[in-house]
């Protein structure tokens, strides 16, 4: 299979004003990061917030530049195409289909934008944006109304037809169910999922939500501080989680099954910050089995079999 | 087993448009959680706020038994409620950094809310908030008395407001989604020290959620939530086992539960979304999102039992659920 993204040691890197006579703090949200996300496919990237996921989406959406390192969509370096090819070949859907939309303008506006920005004619605008309505579950009469006519999962349905309306072969998900109640989160989920069959999409699914995930995608890259600590197979990772942080995320899963209690998860109250990272491995402060030497050394990322894990004791 | 909170018949109105509560009925035991679980627009907050006299204005609460600890709270003024909030009755909610006054310190808070409901020192209240921030898990709280809220993390943040809801030793907490903006790690450690505390201090708790989780993880006893009314009611154990309201059991479908649904098969789904109910609905709310509704359903619905102590509302046997897997 070949790659549809490929992350090359990428890291970002803010500064955050902290006042007219502080030295700015410096954030390494992403700090160093390689991945190859297969085409074709669902790729989670999980984590906490603050672990650079969602920094991570924009870097590979060309929304940031990266302050090292390199991306290559489809082969080629983000850096080397301008914004109306990317767009035709890479497109977002966010959280919050709320603030996502402009309120001023309807449906139909809102859909064929990327076309209007390519250069389309108003005509063919037109149908091509209540092909896609229809697509994903959108009566053709929607195209006239406001975000603010449409529900929550509704609304959703749009930002997703305006992400596909260019026929891209990526879509980057940020978080795109965290904001729906659960009965409407299973229906944005099975269209995102039968899009993907149906079109021949590579999905990037960024999610705190482990069982989302675990439903909807091949491979997870688990995230913390800016690095990717774990990477493996979806199966893999759930049945034999590697890293210390891996385990902890997968235990406060809460399935509804009644009588399991509240596990311990057992990380502490030492939260962590993106500009004050911890000397040695970052996950040091809260991991359960921290050694003297974890407390020194950072961990490189190492391959046992198919998966890549970040930890000296693993 | 006699109620602490005891709810029957619970009506709430805003403004002669709408109702939001439509006869909610709730018990919540000494040293139980009772989970009032649906989704956004159920009417879940709304009723808790109610049953606290925290109604935004224009709201109208109605209710056949509202009593808390044998003392019917209908009749009860502004003031003598407020004397109850904070004290017996202690409430946590979901976004600590707006439930914290940002002006002042967290220690101040603390302090305030002993003082006034108990009189007695500051200096007394303040010991008192360093240990209960020691008992719910926060290190160096000498420390983080004098710290204001931005100065902590959202898990912190919520943690104090445990130990704030905590400095009377009330009896009722009300806790309405006191984890849902909070990673996970840090939802399982705030509703694992939930737990404790009402082993060892033995709180009722109220436990508003959307997450069936978290209900199936911490609730003795659940009650369902959809369109302004309780649909289904029943202990964890017989609600999980045998969900018999049509929406309960759309809803459990809907969660994507490791090991239960295959990976990328699709899940099962309510069509449509949570309706708007207008004054003088009958019937079944759920009926337009509902696979099973027939004519039966406009009309007024029977509460049936499946077994003693669950209870749901609809027109269907109980049986339904076997049969229709048939």
């Amino acid at each position: 299979m070949s790659a549809a993204i490929e992350i090359r040691d990428v890291a970002k890197i803010f500064r955050q004003s902290t006042g007219l006579f502080s030295a700015p703090r410096m954030v390494r949200a992403v700090d160093g990061v390689s991945l190859s996300v297969p085409a074709g496919g669902c790729f989670g990237i999980v984590g906490e917030s603050g672990c650079g996921k969602s920094t991570l989406a924009r870097l590979i959406l060309g929304l940031h530049p990266t302050s090292s390192g390199d991306i290559l969509v489809d082969g080629r370096s983000l850096l080397a195409m301008d914004r109306r090819e990317r767009a035709r070949l890479i497109q977002p859907v966010f959280q919050d289909p709320f603030s996502s939309l402009n309120p001023r303008r309807s449906i139909r506006d809102i859909v064929g934008l990327p076309l209007a920005a390519q250069g389309i004619s108003g005509k063919e605008i037109d149908t091509r944006v209540h092909a896609m309505l229809e697509r994903v579950g959108l009566r053709a009469e929607m195209a006239s109304r406001l975000p603010s006519q449409l529900s929550g999962g509704q609304r959703q349905r749009v930002a997703i037809a305006r992400a596909l309306v260019l026929g891209p072969r990526i879509v980057v998900c940020d978080e795109p169910t965290s904001a729906l109640d659960v009965s409407v989160q299973a229906q944005i989920l099975n269209l995102l999922n039968e899009l993907r069959r149906d079109l021949g999409l590579t999905l990037v699914f960024i999610s705190h939500n482990l069982a989302v995930v675990e439903h909807i995608c091949d491979e997870v890259a688990v995230m913390y501080l800016g690095r990717v600590v774990e990477h493996a197979d979806t199966d893999a990772l759930f049945r034999a989680p590697t890293h210390p942080y891996t385990r902890a995320l997968l235990a406060s899963v809460l399935t509804p099954e009644p009588g399991l209690g509240i596990p311990d998860v057992g990380l502490g109250d030492a939260y962590p910050d993106p500009a004050n990272v911890p000397a040695g491995c970052r996950f040091h402060p809260r991991c359960p089995i921290v050694t003297d030497r974890c407390r020194g050394e950072a961990p490189l990322p190492r391959k046992i079999g198919a998966r890549t894990v970040e930890c000296l004791l693993a | 087993m006699s109620a602490l909170l005891e709810v029957s018949g619970l009506r709430v109105r805003f403004n002669d448009v709408a109702e939001a509560v439509r006869g909610v009925s709730v018990q919540v035991n000494k040293g139980e959680t009772h989970c009032l679980v649906g989704e956004s627009g159920c009417g879940k907050s709304v009723s808790a706020l109610a049953v606290m006299g925290l109604l935004a204005k224009g709201g109208i609460r109605t209710a056949d038994t509202l009593s808390f600890a044998g003392q019917d709270l209908r009749g009860l003024t502004e003031s003598q409620m407020s004397r109850l909030r904070g004290d017996k009755m202690a409430m946590i909610f979901q976004e600590p950094m707006t439930s914290l006054n940002p002006a002042y310190t967290i220690g101040s808070q603390m302090a305030e809310v002993r003082v006034r409901h108990r009189g007695g020192s500051k200096r007394e209240a303040l010991d008192r908030a360093a240990a209960l921030l020691g008992r719910v898990g926060i290190t160096a709280p000498g420390m983080r008395l004098a710290q204001y809220p931005h100065q902590l993390s959202g898990g912190l943040r919520q943690r104090v407001m445990i130990a704030m809801a905590l400095m009377c030793d009330p009896d009722l907490l009300i806790a309405d989604e006191p984890t849902t903006a909070l990673d996970v790690t840090v939802q399982a450690q705030i509703l694992r020290l939930l737990m404790e505390l009402q082993r060892e201090l033995g709180l009722a708790i109220l436990l508003i959620t959307h997450d069936l989780g978290i209900v199936a993880r911490m609730a003795h006893r659940v009650s369902v939530m959809y369109a302004g009314k309780v649909v289904e009611s029943a202990t964890a154990e017989a609600l999980f086992a045998a969900p018999t309201h049509p929406y309960t059991n759309g809803l459990l479908d809907c969660v994507p539960t490791p090991g239960k649904v295959a990976r990328g098969a699709e899940l099962g789904s309510i069509p449509g979304s949570v309706p708007r109910i207008p004054l003088g609905f009958e019937g079944c709310g759920f009926r337009d999102r509902c696979r099973h509704a027939t004519d039966a359903c406009t009309r007024d619905i029977p509460t049936q039992s499946r077994i003693p102590g669950h209870d749901y509302a609809c027109v269907l046997p109980s049986t339904w659920p076997a049969e229709h897997a048939r």
